[in-house]
C-alpha cells in the first residue's frame, strides 16, 4: 500500500501535480506484476483521469488522500478529496450510471457529441475502458472518498 | 523549474506523402489550447488529402480525456462533413488503453477503422520472433555465454547495476547475467508474447528473481529515460531494418556514463575446414537472404559506426569466435542444423528459392556440421561485441 496526502492548496497549485502522482505511484504499484512496464502505463492512464477530476474541483481548502493497494490481480485507488454536498450527490450519481447497463452508450455519446468530457464521462471511461468498479464512501467533514477497483492485470493482453 | 518543464511530452507531425498524422509522447493538457498547433495540423491535413488519413498513434504513451476528446471530435466531424474520406487510427498492442480508447470510435463512425500494428514494422522479423527460433536462441546463448562473460566486464558489467536487456528473448541472458554478476535491477523487453511467455515461466520454476519482464517494442519503449548503467541488445540490431532507430532508443534509456552494449554478426565470415568452400559459399547466400528480408546480418563491423553515429563515445569493440571447440561440438552442429531448418526453409521458400538452389543452400550448413563433428575439423561462427558510452 502506498499513499500520498497533500493539501489541496498545493495540489491544484500546478496541474502537473496528477502527472507527477500518478506516474510515481504506478511505478511503485506495478512493481512485481507479471508486466510492471505495461502494467505501470495502464495504472497511470487510469489514476491521472482521477487526480484530473479532483483537480478541476479547484477546491484551496482541506486535503488530498491518495492511497493506492494491491488486492490480488486487482489495484485499489481510495482517492479523497474536497467536496461541497452538491457534488457529492453529483459523484453518487455519475458512479451509478457506470455501474449500470447504459455506460458504454453513455460514454459513446459524449466522445460523439460532446465538446470537452465531463466529469461523469471520465468515470464511465474508467469503467468501460478499464473495466473499473466505482463506489464512493463517505467521510468526515467536507470532503468525498472515491473508491476505483482496476483489474489491470488481466487487461494487458 | 523541474526537469519536467524541459522535456519535450508530445510531438505531432503529418507526413504529405503517407497522408500520415502521427501524435507521439505523453498528451495530458489541462486545456485544449495548450494542443492549439497540433490541433491546427491534424485540420490542415483533413483539408488536404483525399480517400484516407492515417492517425499514427502507436507511440502515444499517454493521453488524457481532455486531449483524446479534442482530436476525436475533430475526426467525427470530418467524418459527418466529408463522407468521402476514411480514417485509420494505428495504435500499438504495446500501449494497452490505445486500442481499447481509439477503438470506439469505430463504433461511433463506420469511416473509422481502428488497426493494432507492430509486426510490419519490422519487415521479416516474423521468423524469428514466434516459434521456430527459440531453440536457436537458446543453445546460441549457452554457446556466446562462454565467451561473454569474460567480456562484459569490460563493457560496464558489474554487480549491483541496474540494466536493461532489449530484444531479450526467451530471456535466458537476462538469467545468466543475474547469476553471475547479480546487477540490482534487470528489465529485459522484447516483442515476442511466447518468448515472453517462456522467459516468465523458467523465472517461476527456477525461483529466479530481479528480473522483470515487458512485451515491447524496441524503437519505442515505455521505459523512461537514463535510468540503466547498463543496456545490452544482443543479436538484435541486425534483425531491424532500421538499426539506427534502435540505438537511438537504446541512448535515451541509458543513464549518461552508463554504457550500451551490443553483439552482432557478420553471417559471410562464419567458416569451417574441411569443406571450406560449400561452407563459404552458403554463407554468403544467408547474408543476400537476409538482405532480402531488409535484415543485415553483416552488421557486426559496423557496430563502431553505428555507435559513433547514435552519439556515443569511449567505443570499445572486439570480436570472438564461437567455435565446436567450445564445450561439446554437437551445441554447435545443433544450432547450425537449426539455422538450416529455419534459412533454408521458410525464408527460402518465402523468397521464392527454387530447389536446386536451396539444395545447395543446405549442403553448406550439412557441411558445416560436418566440419564440428569431424575429429580434425575446425568450425567458427564470428561475433561482433561493442559497447558505447552515454556522455556525461
Amino acid at each position: 500500500m502506498i499513499q500520498i496526502d497533500m493539501e489541496m492548496k498545493a495540489f491544484v497549485s500546478a496541474w502537473k501535480h496528477c502527472d507527477y502522482i500518478s506516474t510515481y505511484m504506478a511505478r511503485m504499484i506495478s512493481q512485481t506484476r507479471s508486466d510492471s512496464v505495461r502494467h505501470s502505463n495502464l495504472f497511470s492512464s487510469a489514476f491521472n483521469e482521477l487526480l484530473e477530476v479532483a483537480f478541476r474541483t479547484r477546491h484551496a481548502d482541506g486535503e488530498l488522500a491518495c492511497k493506492v493497494s494491491r488486492h490480488g490481480a486487482t489495484d485499489r485507488i481510495e482517492l479523497t478529496f474536497t467536496c461541497v454536498p452538491e457534488e457529492r450527490q453529483f459523484y453518487g450519481e455519475a458512479v451509478a450510471q457506470a455501474a449500470g447497463s447504459g455506460a458504454r452508450e453513455r460514454y459513446l455519446n459524449s466522445v460523439s457529441g460532446d465538446i470537452a468530457p465531463s466529469r461523469e464521462v471520465v468515470l464511465l471511461e474508467l469503467a468501460v475502458d478499464y473495466g473499473a468498479t466505482l463506489r464512493v464512501e463517505e467521510v468526515d467533514g467536507d470532503a468525498i472518498k472515491l473508491v476505483v477497483d482496476l483489474p489491470l492485470e488481466g487487461l494487458q493482453n | 523549474m523541474s526537469s519536467y518543464d524541459f522535456l519535450p511530452r508530445f510531438k505531432a507531425r503529418y507526413d504529405a506523402n503517407s497522408q500520415e498524422f502521427a501524435i507521439s509522447g505523453v498528451v495530458r493538457p489541462q486545456a485544449i489550447d495548450e494542443l492549439g498547433p497540433s490541433i491546427a495540423l491534424l485540420r490542415d491535413a483533413i483539408d488536404r488529402v483525399r480517400g484516407v488519413l492515417y492517425v499514427n498513434v502507436r507511440r502515444l504513451t499517454q493521453m488524457n480525456n481532455a486531449a483524446f476528446h479534442a482530436f476525436s471530435r475533430i475526426i467525427i466531424d470530418a467524418c459527418r462533413a466529408r463522407p468521402d474520406l476514411k480514417f485509420v487510427v494505428i495504435t500499438s498492442s504495446v500501449v494497452g488503453w490505445t486500442s481499447r480508447k481509439f477503438g470506439r470510435l469505430s463504433g461511433i463512425e463506420p469511416n473509422i477503422t481502428v488497426e493494432e500494428y507492430d509486426s510490419a514494422f519490422y519487415p521479416g522479423q516474423g521468423f524469428l520472433e514466434e516459434g521456430g527460433f527459440v531453440p536457436i536462441l537458446r543453445t546460441q546463448t549457452k554457446m556466446t555465454w562462454r565467451h561473454e562473460r569474460a567480456i562484459l566486464p569490460r563493457h560496464g558489467m558489474r554487480p549491483g547495476i541496474v540494466m536493461a536487456d532489449i530484444c531479450c528473448g526467451i530471456g535466458d541472458f537476462a538469467v545468466l547475467v543475474q547469476k553471475e554478476f547479480q546487477p540490482s535491477r534487470i528489465v529485459a523487453l522484447d516483442h515476442s508474447i511466447s518468448s515472453l511467455d517462456y522467459a516468465r515461466r523458467v523465472m517461476r520454476e527456477f525461483d529466479i528473481r530481479g528480473i522483470e519482464y515487458t512485451y515491447g517494442d524496441a524503437s519505442e519503449m515505455l521505459l523512461d529515460e537514463a535510468q540503466f548503467d547498463l543496456v545490452t541488445c544482443r543479436h538484435s540490431l541486425q534483425i531491424f531494418n532500421r538499426p539506427e532507430l534502435i540505438l537511438k532508443e537504446l541512448y535515451r534509456i541509458c543513464k549518461p556514463g552508463g554504457r550500451v552494449y551490443i553483439t552482432n554478426e557478420k553471417n559471410s565470415h562464419c567458416l569451417g575446414e574441411p569443406r571450406a568452400e560449400s561452407i563459404r559459399w552458403t554463407y554468403n547466400e544467408v547474408a543476400k537472404l537476409f538482405g532480402h528480408f531488409e535484415m543485415d546480418v553483416e552488421l557486426g563491423p559496423k557496430s563502431r559506426r553505428y555507435l559513433v553515429e547514435a552519439g556515443f563515445e569511449d567505443i570499445r569493440v572486439e570480436t570472438f569466435m564461437v567455435t565446436n571447440l567450445d564445450g561439446d561440438p554437437q551445441d554447435f552442429a545443433d544450432v547450425v542444423a537449426a539455422w538450416a531448418d529455419v534459412y533454408a526453409g521458410e525464408m527460402a521458400t518465402r523468397r521464392g528459392d527454387g530447389p536446386e538452389f536451396v539444395a545447395r543452400f543446405r549442403q553448406g550448413f550439412q557441411d558445416h556440421i560436418f566440419a564440428a563433428l569431424h575429429p580434425k575439423g575446425y568450425a567458427g561462427w564470428p561475433i561482433w561485441v561493442a559497447s558505447g558510452r552515454r556522455p556525461q
